[in-house]
This record gives C-alpha cells, structure tokens and sequence, in this order.
C-alpha cells in the first residue's frame, strides 16, 4: 500500500500527517512562513513514492450557486470553466459542485455551487512546491468539500443539516441541502471554557442561519435545522446544556470520540482536534470534487493508469483462474467420474471372470472356440458324402433292370457349375449354397435301336425316377436327341447296329 | 490526458506486468482445458469399456450355454486329431492299413500340398482352416468297395474329410478265372481339411 500523507493547511501554521487506515501520525508541522515552505520542499525530496493530498480549512472560501443549461462532458467543462472565469479573478482553485437538476419551463437546467478561496496565494507556493518536486497529488479539498462526507459517516441525513466542529483553524460551520454542500464558513475562536465555547456556537449558529435565510438559502418559514455539533474532549455535557433547541434550530451534540469511533480513527496524535475528522476523510474517502489542475495532479493521474493498467491485468489473471479454477473442479469431477466407471468396468470384468471360472475347462478361449466350432459346422454342411447318392441311383436301377451303367460321376460342383446350374432354373443359389451333381452315364438294353419312341420314353422314365428324393435332374442325353437346341440324325436302311443306345442323365441336389 | 514518451516509458512497466499476468491467465486457462479434454478422454474410454463389460456379463447366461453346446464338438475335433497339425503319416498309414484290411486290388493316392481354406478372427488368436487334396485311385471289384474305403478313412480321423469328387466306371477287362480281375475303377478327390487354434493353450 503507497503511503498517503495529507497536509492540513490553516492560516497560521500547516500540519502534514501520514494517514493510515485506522490512525494518523504526525509527520512534520510547517510554519506558514517561508522558512516553513522551505522545510516543506525539504521534506517533499525524501517523500518519493507518497500520496499527498491538502485540506485546507481557511477563512474566505467563496460558494455561490448559479444555474447552468443541462449539458454533459466537454461541454459542461467548457461552461463551468467560463462560469468559474467570470466569477473569479484566480481560477486556479476554484471548482463547481452539482446541487442537482432542476426542470425549468423550457429547459431543464443544473444547479451548480462555485466555490473558491478568496485569497489563493496563501495556498500557491506550498502547491508549486508539490508540482516541482513532482510527487502525486491526489487531490486539494476544502474542510467544507468533506463535509458532506462526514456526514454520511456520522449517520446525519437531514434534508437540511448544519454540521459544526472546533477545529485547530476555527469555528467550522457547514450547511448542507440533501447531504450536499450549499456553504460554509469559519469564525476563529480562542481558548475558552467548553459553556463560553457552547455560547459562541450557539451565536454563532443563529447568525449563519439568519445569513442563510437572507441569502434564501434556507426558507424562511422551513422547519428546525438540524445542527450536528461534534463536542470537544469532555465538553459534551456542557454543550448540551448551553445549546438548547428551538423553533428554529434544533442542536444535537456528537462527543468528539464518538465521532471518532464512527470514522474508525483509533489513533490520533496529541493534541489534535476536529480536523482529524476531516483530515482522515481527505485520506481515506476523498470527495470527487476537489480544487486542484488536471496538470497538478498529473503524476496522480499517471499513478492511477499505472495502477489501473496492472488491476485490469490482475483481474483478467483472477478470471482466468476462476475459470481454470471452475475447469479444475469440472476435471476433478470428471476424472471421479471416470474412475468410478473403471471400477465399475472392473467389477464386471471381475464377475465375468468368477462366472467362466465355473464353465467347463477348455483349452482354449471363449471366441475361439466358438469360432473353431461355427466354422467348422459350416465347413461341414457344405460338405456331402457320395453314399447317398450311389444309394439312390441303386434304388432306381432295381426298377429299371434294362439300364446298365457304364459310368458315374459325383461331385461337389465348382462355382462355374453352380452358375450353370442357377441358369438352368434349378431354383439354385449360386452364390449362397453348395450343389452335388450326379452324372450317369449307360446304356438302354433289350430294346430295339430302331424303336427310337420306346427308346425316348424309357430313358425319360428312366431320368423322371431318379429325379426324386431330393434330386432334379439337369440335364438328359437321350439316344436320339428330340430336343429343338440338338442334331436329330438317323442311319436308316443300313442294317441294325449291335450296339445298345446310350445316354446320359445328369442330377443335381442342393445340400442342407 | 495525452501523454508524453517519459510518461509512456513509466507505463511500460505496467503494460509488460499485465501483459504477462494476462499470459498466465491464457496459460492457466490453456491448461485447465487440456486437462479437462484429458479427463473427458478418459471418461468416454471408461464408460466404453465398463459398457462393452457389463454387456458380456448381461450375455453370460447365453455364453455359458453356447460354450457347453460347442465344447463337446470341440473336444471331439481334438481327439480325432482334426484340431492341431498335419499327420500326413498318420494319413499314410490309415491308407496303407485300410487297404489291407479291405484287400483291396489297387489303391495309389497323391496328397496335395496344404492350402488355406478360411480363417477367422478369434479372440486372443484367429482359427485358420487348411485343406489337403488327396487323389486316389482304386481298383474295385464292386462298387461298394469305394464306400467301405471312404467309410474305412472316415473312421481313422487325423483330419475331416470331405469328398469333393468321385468318379466310377467300368474297366471293360474280361473276367478269368485264375486272377481277381478289377471291374470297376474309381477316382476320388477328397479335401483333408485340419484346424490350427493360434489361441490354443499350449
């Protein structure tokens, strides 16, 4: 955290604390003299790296409120600037607070309050002192610019208040309209008794009053103003008597350490009084408003950017870890997820493992033996043994006693014959299923050569028997080929041939 | 508020500073996301395999069914010597022994080189199926002498054996009285087919 010191500036002598978050220490005291000032630049060369910020409490602070069309940005800067111009001859501290909107009938205008020293040189050479040495300004308040501030710290909202201390430079009475402030001013005071003093700010108040009325600050016929008056050490008991409410005003005292405890100031040197309150408030909850330059409070300024630049990259770095963060906890969550899985996957492969313990023993795996068995089924389906066959062709020939043999074929047919087959029409899927073909190959005997009929017939009942038990025939040679695809040819007249007719019968079957 | 270059040298130090929390952010967040790919990589695996766990264990009941249908079956390849290598000499001798048995005229048979047949994708190794032609030609005084011989092999195992082919006919020699003359002549092609399980236990 940067040191803050605050100078508290009067007339008669400057006082320069380091504020802290609950306390303030007593730095340096400077005489309003040159040999005051030039302590002051002393001290400024050993204060690199320090937050100063003033807060004067002087006599001759000007307010006055003026009316101003409703504008925003550069161009309510450039009007208040000329407003500021026309009303003071130094501009240098002067500034204008917002006291709020009001609707005009034609146009709706803002209520400005200008404020200035009357007499800035007393605080020019101590702020050119700052601006050579080149330390950050944060800000120049008056003691009335806190005002409002303290306040809202000490629980005051009254929509009219008159907030009252004894401070080291004086009397200091603030009037504030809706927590805003509208004037001030500062009466000096001497050392008198906690009743003398009561009395005075009692006088006092009425005549600020009055003041405000004339002014038409304050309605004349308002209700009571609150006046909040911060007692001194040990006074309380003595302000409340002497300062007795009325029609008009309406005091309630606040003890000088309860205000304290309000603010959270828990230490204070010795011997400093009311403008603790406002010095720890400068430090600590500075107003917006404030007196000095844009140019004086450069270093300030760049500070901040500085400041500003490494929070923005810290904040983009706290995002990113919260979201790395929230990812983190995602993973976390995920990876629970997944190991519950793994053991879920486990378990099973466990209870799968327990459960084909108990199969019969094989020596091989599972897959494997399904595998080798499937296969060889398959295998073995598509497979045939030629004993059915010749059982077949058997049987059919002790009906046709005629018929002799000479040959006979069996076979598993190749993938050509399967084709030719399926385009025969054997209702055969030559892709999908095996085929067996039987051919048999013979002669007819006891028949005539010449009786080609009873030749034909035979060897198609002949064909038509074996075409049964599974069997269709695909394809038949007879003796004499009667078919429109074949060569019909004969040899008449010649004499007859001893040779018995042949033919050939060719079967086929679909296996399982 | 325009700045001068000494005040823009001031800021660099800042901007270097932000700039690199604003990379250990990028960074942070980089690897937060690499890692929940990670975990997400690892849960989709986990649930897969817990998936594909819990289905074979819901199948088991049916697994256990099939494994006792087909053990027999397997058992019984094994012990007729149709799951494991060739026997080609055990092929020779059943031939040989058949013959004799049969007294069969003339018999001469040519085995082929072995040739795959079909393999399958077991689990932990394939199940190949080789097959083995073997030619053989016989003299037979009657038909039924083939079927005795193919029963005969059949029955002496050492591999499956499918016939693919056979063909009978007459040798047209003339009967005598003093010798056994062959009447019938038959060629065969039979598949020897065996098993090799690469995930047998040895």
């Amino acid at each position: 955290m940067p040191v803050r010191q605050v100078l508290y500036f009067t007339t008669e002598e400057h006082l320069l604390f380091r504020a802290e978050r609950q306390g303030l220490d007593l730095v340096a005291k400077f005489s309003s003299d040159e040999a005051g000032l030039a302590a002051f630049r002393e001290h400024l060369r050993s204060a690199r790296g320090v937050l100063f910020a003033v807060v004067a409490d002087l006599a001759g602070e000007d307010f006055h409120e003026e009316q101003i069309p409703y504008v925003r940005g550069a161009d309510r800067e450039a009007l208040l600037g000329r407003r500021l111009a026309q009303r003071y001859r130094d501009t240098r501290l002067a500034a204008a607070l917002s006291l709020g909107t009001v609707a005009a009938a034609e146009r709706r205008n803002e209520r400005v309050l200008l404020a200035s020293f009357t007499n800035t040189q007393l605080l020019a050479p101590w702020l050119d002192a700052l601006q050579e040495a080149g330390v950050r300004l944060a800000g120049v308040y008056s003691a009335p610019l806190i005002a409002p501030a303290l306040a809202a710290a000490l629980g005051a909202r009254q929509e009219r208040l008159l907030i009252v201390s004894a401070n080291r430079a004086g009397l200091r009475q603030c009037y504030l309209e809706r927590g805003r402030l509208r004037f001030a001013r500062l009466e000096r005071t001497v050392d008198v008794a906690p009743q003398a003093l009561a009395g005075f700010i009692r006088s006092e108040t009425q005549r600020l009053v009055q003041y405000l009325v004339t002014l038409r600050a304050l309605p004349r016929d308002a209700s009571p103003v609150q006046v909040l008056v911060i007692a001194p050490p040990a006074a309380r008991s003595a302000f409340e008597q002497a300062l007795h409410s009325d029609a008009r005003l309406l005091f309630r005292t606040l003890d000088y350490s309860e205000a304290l405890h309000a603010l959270r100031l828990r230490r204070l040197p010795p011997g400093i009084a009311a403008e603790a309150l406002y010095v720890h408030l400068a430090a600590r909850k500075p107003p917006r408003v404030q007196f000095a330059t844009r140019e004086e409070r450069r270093p300030y300024l760049l500070w901040q950017l500085q400041r500003g630049i490494v929070a923005a990259g810290t904040a983009a770095l706290c995002a990113c870890a919260l979201i790395a963060g929230a990812r983190a906890l995602e993973t976390m969550d995920v990876r629970d997820q997944a190991a519950d899985e793994m053991q879920r996957a486990r378990a099973a492969a466990e209870e799968y493992a327990r459960i084909t313990a108990t199969f019969p023993i094989t020596e091989t795996s599972t897959d494997n033996l399904k595998a080798t068995v499937v296969e060889f089924r398959r295998i073995a389906e598509r497979s045939a043994q030629p004993e059915r066959a010749f059982v077949h062709v058997s049987r059919v020939l002790q009906r046709y006693p005629q018929f002799e043999l000479d040959s006979l074929r069996w076979n598993v047919a190749t993938a050509g014959e399967q084709r030719e087959a399926a385009l025969k029409g054997l209702s055969l899927d030559a892709q999908a299923e095996a085929l067996v073909l039987v051919e048999l190959s013979g002669r007819v005997n006891a028949t005539q050569r010449s009786d080609y009929r009873g030749l034909t017939a035979q060897v198609q009942q002949f064909a038509a028997a074996l075409a049964s038990d599974g069997y269709q025939l695909a394809r038949t040679q007879l003796p004499f080929d009667v078919t429109p695809e074949g060569v019909l040819s004969g040899d008449i007249g010649a004499g007859d041939s001893n040779e018995a007719p042949r033919f050939t019968v060719l079967l086929a079957r679909r296996l399982p | 508020m325009t700045l001068s270059r000494e005040e823009w040298k001031r800021l660099l130090g800042p901007i270097g500073l932000a700039a690199a929390l604003l990379a250990c952010g990028v960074a942070l967040l980089y690897a937060g996301g690499e890692s929940l790919a990670s975990a997400r990589r690892q849960f989709s695996a986990a649930q897969a395999e817990r998936r594909q766990n819990s289905e074979r264990l819901e199948r088991i009941a049916e697994e256990e069914r099939e494994v006792k249908e087909k053990i027999d079956v397997y058992r019984r390849l094994r012990q007729l010597n149709i799951l494991g290598e060739e026997r080609r000499l055990e092929w020779a001798d059943a031939v040989g022994r058949i013959r004799a048995q049969r007294e069969l005229l003339d018999l001469r048979y040519m085995v082929d080189r072995q040739r795959l047949l079909s393999s399958v994708q077991g689990k932990p190794g394939k199940v190949d199926f080789y097959a083995s032609t073997m030619k053989v030609e016989l003299a037979l005084l009657h038909e039924e002498d083939l079927l005795r011989f193919l029963a005969d092999l059949r029955e002496s195992g050492n591999a499956f054996y499918a016939v693919r082919k056979c063909a009978m006919s007459r040798t047209g020699q003339a009967l005598t009285g003093a010798t056994m003359t062959p009447r019938l002549r038959a060629e065969c092609d039979v598949d020897l087919v065996t098993i090799m399980d690469r995930g047998a236990k040895k």
